[in-house]
């Protein structure tokens, strides 16, 4: 075992991330052979994907959130009033469709900006803000709509071009966006100041604030980033769904954080890791349409994703506390 | 005198929060005649209960530093397998209460033991739980809406216990005094128990509460048991309100408990609460959620500023605490 | 005099790399208050942890009514009748006075808490002691010296023989330390023995019969305090032998110009009307004992905690610091004495860490430049000779005095000419610390200038060129090196407050 991990290519990958890849493929292994071969062939991957690339969007921008050690749970319903409220503008009002995707995307970045001024500058905890946005979220959405669902338009339809985001002709565009979206977010995250920043204050606040960095506002970052991806996300939502519903949107937070933590970011923050949320991202989804596809509800995911995110944070409190 | 320590006299943030209750009230019957009417009174008590219920259980880990988010889409679960036991599987209405409250307590102990002996942070177990609980009533129950019996019905003398409707028709919210008591018991508990008392002392310093000789993880773990228990009688009684339960509903109703909470003086940091103010905030959101339309606004405009309050709840003690 | 109750015989005790008590001999009796001197790290604290039961001794007796003891935590000593009264206070804010004093130990009547018997034995306790406190006011609206009564009082509520005071004036008015007087001789009359820390040598005076001295972790001796004078105390307390060569006269050139000048500097309790200059290759030694209100000082300086008012003019020009941002931009940078929270981000590497402050300079467009950081990173590990297999290690993994360096590092990599060291040696080994002398040396050759605080005497003396001695968060007295002895500089610190 330590030989393994001693091993230069494995040191360079990661031990952790072998382990998850090695987990990731036994799964999908798995998958295969219970359920017939459902998830066999690349098309059909490609197509279960598309369900998948909004919960990454949601993963990463989480991830950056994670890293200063603080916590978003309102990126469900905020992503949810972003495909709603921009949705029902294009359905009811006639906005164009490329402004309305644009819109999305605004609007996920004001709810950031809104949550990461209150966590840096006024103090209040993330999870109060959370509570709170979750809620103003979910409102806006409500009273915008007047509480209707809203449905994008068909592929086939006028402005049905935006889902080529996600699929075009059979080619995975989303997949491609995704892991472009991925790895600028891994070059943020690890090769500029911002990622620097975030990162450290994530670890020790006083010790970078006495370094003289203006703590608040990289803090403040971290929430707008993750606001802005949030607002990708609800255009790859509506791209995959067509139809939202305003009220919900809260079971994807948890699917969200799930796919962060699984990946190794550490719910202390500091540490993180975008290949890793990547790579927990497509577990939990893989995870989440094979308990689908083996005839079991969508209930079971709930249940299943919780503990499995209670293991991965016991898993990380454990480490931390053999540490010390 | 300890009596009149403990019921008679409110604290400031009580009566602060009682002044916004009366001034809502003046609001809403000036702008809306149809306000006024004894309707409205029982819809605000009806919308009430099962709020209130959960805010009185979520206030102790609130006070202990921590909080339950699970108690909504718990309480849905709860009263969706209860309901399923009277309905699908015959059993008699108190067996389904039984178990609705049961259902409470298991999650509670489960969050207890996530968070006092895990060591997780409560937030993050809470939300799984949440989850876990969307998921549990539905899995449970095959996935389909059940339906309380009716109030008339033979076996439906239980909502009598929230709502009496006299031979002339005249409808009597006697729910309330069932919630005052309520309210009264757990203001008991939590300001003449030890039970009370170490909650207080965890949110307040846990780790001088420990060295006190203070059972800290059982005590701690005891919060979120409660806040369980409540979330299962909260169960009982949006069952006897709403009488169909919905798979999957429930989602947000926690942050009308915790917002009320939070609203009526129970601090996001811990160490600080009143039952008797958790139960007035909630008297104001729960006026915002029936208000609003009378005045011509959505229901929905009452999640928005819920999340407002909230925050400008918490900022209050944030700019307070810098003082 | 009363009868010996506890008796402490030839303590030894050693910690990873320091021998913190040296076979110590202590001796308290009934009814008497024995005063426990020394400088900070004499081991006074440990020697009464190891009485306590939070450390466990290495060799040695304990002898208490009569009996050899050995307690396991501070409960069992609690029950035996030793408790102490800590300088930082144990208390629930939240909670009321006599909430307080019972926690973990509440009178009940059924299930009930009986809070009106509570206040009733807390106001009993209260009378007893003849202090003024409502058992029903919330804990936190108590000033922090009522705290502090309250703190006694639930020792005295513990039916304690031995009551141990850890430096208990350090945060009192003379009001209030008058009202704990009273008390302390009330209890003196019930025959309670106390021991008593402090720093302070008029209260020594007032309120103790004996002084036992500590330097070192060793015992020094046993004076009775009525026929001994404070010059007889302090001798005793600074009494070693130097080995290392203290700097006899100040190496900084009488025409070097003032980088630094500070002038009525007020930042709370701790940092009262404070002004001072530091001049172009100086080290400018802070002295003083614990909670003098140096290092308040240094952090308010520093922009990390408000201040008052004050003036701070840098190079003759006067600047506004209002937070760390803008004291780094005038080139200051503050070394804590608290590396692991407030100098380094020990789940980072030495590299990045060295660059923290100056990310600025490490950036190639967007991008942070990696080459030129690790470049960096490495010239300073070897121009300060820090033991890291690479640039590229967690500073978790390094030793303190090589975490130090890493800290030195990344205020050079800044370009900052004014470095506060705030107990630069503090938990790092005897090799260790000559190198970061060594460096401190080297770097006010350089043109830097360094202020520097310290607790240790020796340190002070052999690195020096001029003293600022605090004490009471007011400054005392300034010593040019080639005047100060230990003498009297521990005099400048343990000045009697008027």
């Amino acid at each position: 075992m330590e030989k393994i991990k001693q091993n230069a290519l494995v040191k360079k990958v990661g031990f952790n991330r072998i382990v998850l890849i090695c987990v990731l493929l036994l799964m999908y292994l798995a998958f295969c052979i219970l359920t017939g071969g459902a998830f066999f062939g690349i098309s059909r991957i490609t197509n279960a994907l598309n369900y998948a690339y909004f919960l990454g969007f949601l993963s990463l921008g989480v991830t950056f959130v994670i890293a200063t050690g603080g916590i978003d749970f309102s990126i469900g319903p905020v992503m949810f009033c972003c495909a709603l409220v921009s949705g029902y503008s294009l359905t009811t009002y006639g906005v164009p469709m490329a402004l309305s995707l644009i819109m999305s995307v605004l609007i996920g970045v004001l709810f950031g900006t809104f949550n990461g001024y209150l966590v840096a500058y006024w103090k209040v905890p993330p999870f109060i803000v959370s509570m709170a946005s979750m809620n103003i979220a979910k409102g806006i959405a409500a009273v915008f709509t007047k509480t209707q669902s809203v449905s994008w338009p068909q592929a086939s339809a006028e402005g049905g071009w935006y889902r080529n985001f996600v699929n075009m002709n059979g080619f995975p565009v989303g997949l491609v966006v995704f892991l472009v979206v991925a790895v600028i977010c891994a070059i943020v995250l690890n090769q500029t100041k911002w990622g620097r920043y975030i990162l450290c204050l994530g670890s020790n606040e006083e010790a970078v604030r006495l370094s003289g960095v203006n703590v608040k506002r990289w803090k403040m970052l971290a929430y707008i980033i993750c606001g802005t991806l949030v607002g990708i996300a609800s255009i790859y939502f509506v791209a995959a769904y067509t139809t939202v519903q305003p009220g919900y949107g809260d079971q994807y937070n948890n699917e969200a954080i799930a796919g962060c933590v699984m990946g190794g970011t550490s719910m202390v923050g500091g540490l993180a890791s975008i290949s890793g949320t990547v790579i927990g991202v497509f577990i939990i989804s893989l995870l989440q349409q094979g308990i689908l596809a083996l005839g079991f509800t969508k209930e079971y995911q709930y249940i299943i994703t919780g503990l499995i995110v209670i293991a991965a944070v016991y898993a990380d409190v454990s480490a931390r506390r053999r540490k010390n | 005198m300890v009596k009149k320590r403990a019921f008679g006299k409110l604290k400031g943030r009580e009566v602060m929060v009682l002044g916004i209750i009366v001034a809502m009230v003046i609001l809403f019957s000036f702008l809306s005649p149809t306000f006024r009417t004894y309707p409205t009174l029982v819809s605000v008590l009806d919308n009430s209960y099962y709020i209130t219920l959960m805010a009185l259980g979520v206030t102790f880990p609130l006070i202990t530093g921590g909080v339950d988010l699970s108690i909504g889409t718990g309480l849905v679960s709860y009263a969706l397998i209860g309901g399923y036991l009277i309905i699908h599987m015959d059993m008699p209405v108190g067996v389904g209460i039984l178990a609705c409250i049961g259902m409470g307590l298991l999650i509670g102990v489960f969050n207890g033991v996530l968070v006092a002996v895990m060591d997780l942070p409560p937030f993050l177990a809470t939300l799984c739980t949440c989850m876990i609980t969307r998921g549990l009533g539905p899995a449970l129950c095959g996935g389909f809406g059940v339906s309380w019996p009716s109030a008339l019905s033979e076996s439906g003398t239980f909502r009598k216990i929230f709502k009496f409707t006299t031979a002339g028709g005249t409808v009597v919210p006697i729910g309330i005094i069932f919630i005052v008591i309520l309210v009264l018991i757990m203001s008991y508990v939590l300001n003449h128990t030890r039970v009370g008392r170490y909650t207080i002392a965890i949110g307040s310093n846990k780790e001088a509460t420990r060295l006190a000789g203070v059972n800290v993880k059982f005590y701690h773990m005891l919060a979120y048991i409660i806040s369980g228990l409540f979330a299962g009688l909260a169960g009982v009684a949006y069952a006897a309100t709403y009488a169909t339960i919905y798979p999957g509903a429930g989602a947000g109703f926690e942050l009308d408990a915790i917002g009320g909470a939070i609203v009526g003086g129970v601090s996001a940091s811990g160490g600080v609460g009143s039952i008797v103010g958790a139960f007035l905030g909630v008297i104001v959101i729960c006026l915002m959620k029936v208000g609003l339309p009378f005045i011509g606004l959505q229901a929905n405009w009452q999640q928005i500023f819920t999340g407002i309050v909230l925050i400008a709840a918490v900022l209050v003690d944030v700019v307070k605490k810098k003082k | 005099m009363g009868e010996v109750i506890l008796t402490m015989k030839d303590i030894d005790k050693s910690f990873p790399g320091v021998h913190a008590l040296d076979h110590v001999d202590l001796e308290v009796r009934k009814g008497e208050v024995l005063a426990l001197m020394g400088e900070n790290g004499a081991g006074k604290s440990t020697l009464m942890k190891v009485l306590t039961g939070i450390y466990k001794k290495d060799s040695g007796t304990i002898t208490y009514e009569g009996k050899e003891v050995e307690f396991k935590n501070t409960r069992e000593a609690q029950d035996a009748g030793i408790v102490i009264v800590h300088q930082e206070l144990n208390m629930l804010g939240h909670l009321t006075v006599a909430q307080n004093l019972f926690i973990g130990r509440e009178f009940k009547k059924g299930i009930q808490i009986d809070d009106k018997r509570m206040n009733e034995e807390a106001k009993k306790l209260f009378d007893r002691l003849n202090v003024s406190i409502d058992p029903k006011e919330t804990m936190s609206n108590l000033t922090v010296g009522k705290q502090q009564m309250c703190e006694i009082a639930k020792a005295v509520s513990f039916d304690a023989k031995v009551i141990i005071f850890d430096e208990p004036s350090a945060a009192l008015t003379e009001s209030e330390i008058e009202e704990m007087f009273k008390i302390i001789r009330d209890l003196k009359k019930k025959d309670i023995a106390m021991v008593y820390i402090s720093h302070r040598m008029d209260e020594i005076k007032v309120i103790t019969d004996r002084v036992t001295v500590m330097r070192d972790g060793t015992y020094v001796g046993t004076l009775i305090t009525e026929e001994c004078t404070k010059e007889d105390i302090i001798n005793m307390m600074v009494g070693r032998v130097i080995y290392e060569d203290p700097k006899t006269e100040s190496a900084v050139p009488k025409d070097a110009p003032v980088v630094l000048k500070v002038e009525h500097l007020n930042a709370g309790k701790m940092v009262q009307d404070v002004s001072f200059e530091l001049h172009k290759g100086e080290i400018l030694g802070f002295s003083g004992l614990m909670g003098a209100g140096r290092t308040e000082t240094a952090r308010a300086l520093f922009g990390a905690d408000p201040k008052e008012s004050g003036d701070i003019y840098i190079n003759g020009q006067k600047v506004t610091i209002n937070t760390p941002q803008d004291a780094v931009d005038y080139g200051l940078g503050y070394l804590s004495e608290d590396r692991k929270r407030y100098g380094i981000v020990v789940q980072k590497t030495v590299a990045q860490n060295t660059t923290m402050a100056f990310m600025k300079n490490f950036m190639k467009g967007i991008f942070i430049d990696k080459k030129k950081e690790t470049d960096v990173a490495k010239e300073y590990v070897d121009a300060l000779a820090t033991k890291t297999p690479s640039v590229e290690q967690l500073v978790v993994n390094l030793s303190g005095g090589n975490q130090q360096k890493v800290v030195v590092a990344k205020w050079l990599a800044r370009n900052s000419d004014i470095l506060i060291f705030d107990e630069p040696t503090r938990g790092i080994d005897v090799g260790a610390k000559n190198e970061i002398y060594k460096l401190m040396n080297k770097l006010v050759a350089e043109g830097k200038s360094i202020i520097m605080i310290s607790s240790e005497m020796t340190e002070i003396l052999r690195m020096s060129d001029r003293i600022v001695v605090m004490c009471e968060g007011k400054k005392t007295g300034e010593l040019d090196i080639a005047e100060a002895t230990q003498e009297n500089i521990m005099n400048l610190a343990t000045r009697e407050i008027a």
